[in-house]
């Protein structure tokens, strides 16, 4: 780890030019001022005015809150799933291959208003109201959002882990620790897992990327009322104010994931 | 290349399954007779006994709009639109950024670096929907007609799209540059826009083919959300629905490809939820194919250098 403040404080910098200039270009562009009958701190959603604080620490955590349950049911779902595919014989495996391929290909937009509709369908033949799939002002829901949004991260890790696993399993090491007699099992859990969590790293920013997009969607279509529900409502300095809350953090954790991948190559040309 | 490419399966598949998709939204609608709109159902003494959106079931293969215009019609009729407009923006930025970024290395500006590290945490859907809204504003207090407004929406999507692909291909560019043999070249006394032009171009040209694809899935997948957010390629127009008591107004998408159809009855989600999902599962079916397509590119790179 060398994780170092200065370069943090340098992409911060950057990401507030950026902003600055996305966030005004469209004024400039179409000649209209985004801040015309708009106080600084407010957002409007159909036509109602809410101020920006003190709401905006709810929501920014309810967000978060979704974002990293699904992450961490996506992955251990994947893991599990993964460990499952290695015990399938080959033909099958490849057909699994396929059928992730096919999975990856359907759209976020897809999954999420398909569970919803399902859910829907099934409590209009049964009766049975798996769980609440839509969001009123004050009524928080959280099971059915984070199951869905954990959906495509899923497929997604199953993939690259199921890649990454046939990569190892051709590396000597494997090899070896199959000469000396240890179950396939053992080397499973102890050796291969462990390498792969660390190749699974590289993949974290895309994976985090794509789920914020993924959370965009999820908001608006629940209509949970989230940090990105206030994004789209924000113009001007409240727009910039809301992009920075979810910048600064996450800004962060891709400063430490390549300040550990740094190290890590370090550590393998030190090795060669 | 191209010969390599068409002996790949999977990319045979996905291809002629996109053309196909194109050819029968030119023919279906003008050559073969078809019936576009069934509103009401009669049984046999001629008393109504539905009106539409009929589901599936009632009528097949797709169901009908809140119209009552066939969703098969509604969808084989978009698909070109559809297609060919993330063609055109896909190709567009492609070609811009590749433009960009020749230049990009020399100028050393951080421009493009700052806004790519911003929009990082913008959805892109956000950053379009940001766009276009004050693009509607404008054309309602100004109308600049359909043609225009489509060209204006194209180079937005167009534009969003750009600075990422500029930091890719700069560094793409950066690294083939680095090579051994091109510092050679250099160093033999070549010009600039000839190692461009002789070196750089065809070893990037590969690397090309494979974010063209890409970029066209992220493209569908964009245009789907922004039809989720009632932003229509093409503009809208705002009718009223309903009988005379019951006046609701909703608006309509004006150029029928998939996204208009799934914004325009969007709020009619739960009560027919197959207007919505019969495009979407087409945008899912065409994004299919693409992936089948970049395989089959993979594989094609991949014996080709082996």
């Amino acid at each position: 780890m060398n994780f170092s403040f200065t370069s943090y404080l340098k992409r911060l910098r950057s990401i507030l030019i950026g902003v600055l200039i996305i966030s005004f270009l469209p004024s400039i562009f179409f000649g209209i001022a985004p801040l015309q009958s708009m106080k600084l701190w407010e957002y409007t959603i159909e036509n109602r005015k809410y101020s920006l604080f003190p709401d905006i620490f709810d929501k920014f955590f309810y967000s978060m809150t979704i974002f990293f349950t699904a992450l961490l049911l996506g992955l251990l779902v994947a893991l599990l799933l993964t460990f499952l595919a290695t015990l399938l014989p080959r033909p099958i495996k490849r057909a699994v291959y396929g059928f992730l391929t096919l999975l990856e290909s359907l759209p976020d937009l897809f999954i999420v208003i398909a569970l919803q509709v399902s859910a829907v369908y099934i409590f209009k033949k049964t009766g049975l109201l798996i769980a609440n799939v839509s969001g009123a002002y004050d009524n928080r829901i959280f099971f059915f959002p984070i199951l869905t949004l954990s959906v495509l991260p899923t497929i997604q890790l199953f993939k690259i882990t199921f890649l990454l696993m046939k990569e190892e399993q051709n590396k000597p090491y494997i090899t070896v620790a199959r000469a000396m007699g240890l179950g396939n099992l053992y080397i499973t859990l102890n050796h291969v897992f462990r390498n792969i969590m660390t190749s699974l790293f590289q993949y974290s920013k895309t994976i985090f990327v794509f789920m914020l997009s993924n959370l965009f969607i999820l908001e608006y279509v629940f209509n949970l009322n989230g940090i990105m529900t206030i994004m789209l409502n924000t113009q001007g300095v409240s727009f910039i104010i809301t992009v920075l809350f979810i910048a600064i953090p996450f800004s962060f954790l891709f400063e430490v994931m390549e300040s550990y991948r740094g190290g890590l190559n370090v550590q393998k040309e030190d090795a060669a | 290349m191209i010969v390599r490419l068409l002996k790949q399966p999977q990319f045979l598949i996905g291809f002629l399954f996109i053309v196909s998709l194109i050819l029968l939204s030119f023919i279906y609608p003008s050559i073969m007779d078809v019936q576009k709109e069934s509103k009401f159902l009669y049984d046999e003494n001629e008393v109504i006994v539905g009106v539409a959106p009929f589901s599936p079931k009632d009528m097949p293969p797709f169901g009908t709009d809140m119209n009552g215009k066939h969703l098969l019609y509604l969808v084989l009729e978009g698909a070109k639109y559809t297609i060919l407009i993330t063609l055109v923006i896909t190709f567009l930025r492609i070609f811009f950024a590749l433009f960009f970024s020749l230049f990009h290395r020399k100028s050393k500006s951080t421009f493009f670096d700052d806004i790519v590290q911003a929009t990082l945490y913008i959805p892109t859907a956000i950053l379009a929907y940001m766009f276009m809204v004050p693009l509607f504003v404008k054309d309602a207090t100004e109308p600049m007609g359909m043609m225009t407004l489509i060209v204006v929406q194209c180079l937005i999507l167009v534009g969003i799209g750009v600075p990422p692909l500029v930091s890719t291909f700069s560094e793409e560019i950066r690294s083939i540059l680095a090579k051994d043999y091109i510092v050679s070249t250099f160093s033999l006394g070549s010009k600039k826009p000839y190692v461009y032009y002789k070196h750089v171009l065809p070893e990037l040209s590969s690397k090309l083919l494979l974010l063209f694809a890409q970029q066209a899935i992220q493209t569908l997948i964009l245009l789907a959300h922004l039809g989720v957010l009632a932003v229509f390629i093409g503009g809208s127009k705002t009718v009223m629905m309903g009988d005379i008591f019951n006046l609701t107004p909703a608006t309509i998408s004006l150029s029928g490809e998939w996204a208009g159809i799934i914004g325009q009855s969007y709020q009619k989600l739960l009560t027919a939820p197959w207007i919505i999902l019969v495009p979407l599962s087409f945008f899912a079916f065409t994004i299919f194919s693409i992936n089948l397509m970049i395989q089959g590119i993979q594989n094609s790179l991949e014996s080709n250098k082996s």
